[in-house]
């Protein structure tokens, strides 16, 4: 099975071996060869088997993607290309074996498919006993029960604190938030909280909101005492909104 | 709010049948999508019967107050999400009834996914492995967890996320319609933002295809039918080993007023953040 080597210099970083699936390539972690430098796109490019041939398509990336120096869309690949994204070389094998196991951080097609089937209650309840004797972690909170609560510590706002009660709370100035933030320039849907099964998540929507000075990557948990900047405002703190994430008796 | 739909359903290239349904109620902007099972052709009447009553029933709701509510609404939800919900309970009880009405349909059942797009919110249901996703600025999101048994394997910390997509034991779910008298539904509610592209699959398509291959699919083609018939064509080409159905859904929101123009302009010469 060909391979694919990801290097950075001289070193080589990974080794990515390609079969019936194309290895997607990008910034973002979900990739079968993720990049984490700003000079590549999320989905930048992939490289996919077409006829008995290896095939390199850029995904409409903004820096391109180059083989052996040409800016290409699209192009069929040999032993020893050297495709470089930003600035990272990724490097065709397709003489040695790859050393690590094709399932490795690949989606593997099960040996068959059957037939699908539901799981009684009994079985289910003998399932989860048996995971639990796993050692599983409890998730299970203990104490008295509080309130998830937004306060308000800057912004202005239709209100100094939200307690969170449904399953979506939107953060913004639009007619669908209860986090509702004043002024014509705001976002109408600036970010979300989701309550899941496990606590409380803060999304984005038309902004990427920080939670203690991070940026979020994704849904995140809330925990008690988090400080969310939903607005970064501007000059002398104009528009800033900022809240914190309690849990409230 | 602009919609564009596009939707498409395969019996892939090993199944005889296909058990997978699909309904598209467009005045409404509801999407239900049903993955059935149970041999025979009984796994097609369940998806079937699934999706019509879920349509049915918000139809009928949207029509009329007096339509009957099934099970207890929940507060913390808005209406169309607990109208949703009562439609899938009454769904459970029809397949169910069905099943038990001939010897040979014990065991059937099915999946089902249903979205509703009012304005700006989205409202979700879901039982069973049938997916939904989210893209938003080029990074996709899985809205709904699979109630299958590898999956409570991974959130419970006993499997890898590697490990369960080669697990042999993929196909057995731990929820579904029409099994049980009672059934536990998840519900979700979740913004839209102009752009935004939501995608509704079978496991058909998700065992096959990867997610990042699947996000980047959606962002490639700017018609929603076009990107539905490539991720169907692509579960086909790595194999299609089940039966396989998308429904595509790109969000178009108009700006209002003057202030929402500038907030678009704002937003779209601002330099991309991540």
């Amino acid at each position: 099975m060909p391979k694919l080597m990801l290097k950075f210099e001289s070193t080589v970083l990974r080794e990515v071996p390609v079969g019936g699936r194309a290895v997607m390539i990008g910034r973002a972690p979900d990739n079968d060869i993720a990049i984490d430098n700003l000079a590549v796109s999320n989905y930048h490019a992939r490289v996919y088997t077409e006829a008995g041939r290896l095939v390199v398509e850029d995904l409409d990336s903004l820096n391109g993607t180059f083989v052996n120096e040409m800016r290409v869309e699209r192009a069929t690949l040999q032993d020893g290309d050297s495709i470089l994204i930003g600035k990272h070389h990724i490097v065709v094998d397709e003489v040695h074996d790859a050393t690590v196991p094709p399932e490795a951080g690949r989606k593997v097609t099960a040996p068959k498919v059957e037939e699908t089937m539901v799981l009684d209650t009994r079985e289910r309840r003998q399932m989860l006993q048996v995971a639990l004797a796993a050692g599983e972690r409890s998730q299970l909170s203990t104490g008295r029960w509080k309130m998830p609560t937004l306060a308000v510590l800057r912004g202005r706002m239709d209100q100094k604190e939200y307690v969170i009660a449904n399953k979506l709370t939107v953060i913004g100035s639009s007619e669908m938030a209860t986090v509702r933030i004043r002024g014509w320039l705001a976002p109408g849907v600036a970010a979300q909280i989701n309550q899941r099964e496990d606590g409380y998540y803060l999304g984005r929507a038309e902004i990427v909101p920080k939670v203690n000075g991070q940026e979020i990557q994704g849904p995140t948990r809330l925990q008690d005492g988090d400080l969310i900047e939903v607005l970064p405002g501007w000059l002398f703190g104009i528009g800033q909104v900022r809240l914190n994430f309690l849990f409230r008796d | 709010m602009g919609i564009e739909i596009g939707a498409r359903s395969d019996v892939g290239r090993v199944r005889s049948q296909n058990e997978d349904s699909y309904k598209v109620l467009a005045p409404l902007n509801l999407f239900v999508l049903s993955d059935g099972m149970g041999g025979e052709s009984h796994g097609e009447v369940a998806s079937a019967l699934a999706v019509e009553t879920v349509a049915t029933h918000c139809q009928e709701a949207t029509n009329s107050v007096a339509v009957p509510f099934y099970g207890e609404p929940r507060a913390s939800l808005t209406d169309k999400t607990n109208r949703l919900a009562s439609a899938v309970r009454l769904a459970n009880r029809k397949i169910r009834g069905a099943a038990q009405e001939v010897a040979a349909r014990r065991g059937m059942g099915t999946t089902i996914l249903a979205a509703w797009v009012d304005g700006p919110r989205l409202s979700l249901v879901h039982v069973g492995d049938s997916r939904a996703y989210l893209l938003r600025t080029g990074v996709m999101e899985q809205l709904t967890s699979d109630h299958s048994l590898v999956a409570e394997q991974v959130r419970r910390g006993l499997l890898t996320p590697q490990q369960a997509d080669a697990s042999e034991m993929q196909s057995v779910l731990i929820r579904a319609l029409g099994t049980n008298a009672e059934v536990e539904i998840d519900a979700d509610e979740h913004v839209l933002l102009d752009g935004d592209i939501l995608l509704l699959s079978s496991d058909g398509l998700t065992r096959m295809v990867t997610d990042p291959e699947i996000a980047s699919t959606l962002l490639t083609h700017s018609n929603a039918q076009a990107a539905a018939d490539r991720l169907v064509e692509l579960a086909n080409e790595y194999g299609g080993e089940d039966n396989v159905t998308a429904i595509v859904v790109q969000i178009r929101q108009e700006p209002q007023g003057l202030f929402g123009y500038l907030r678009r302009w704002m937003r779209h010469s601002a330099p991309a953040s991540t």
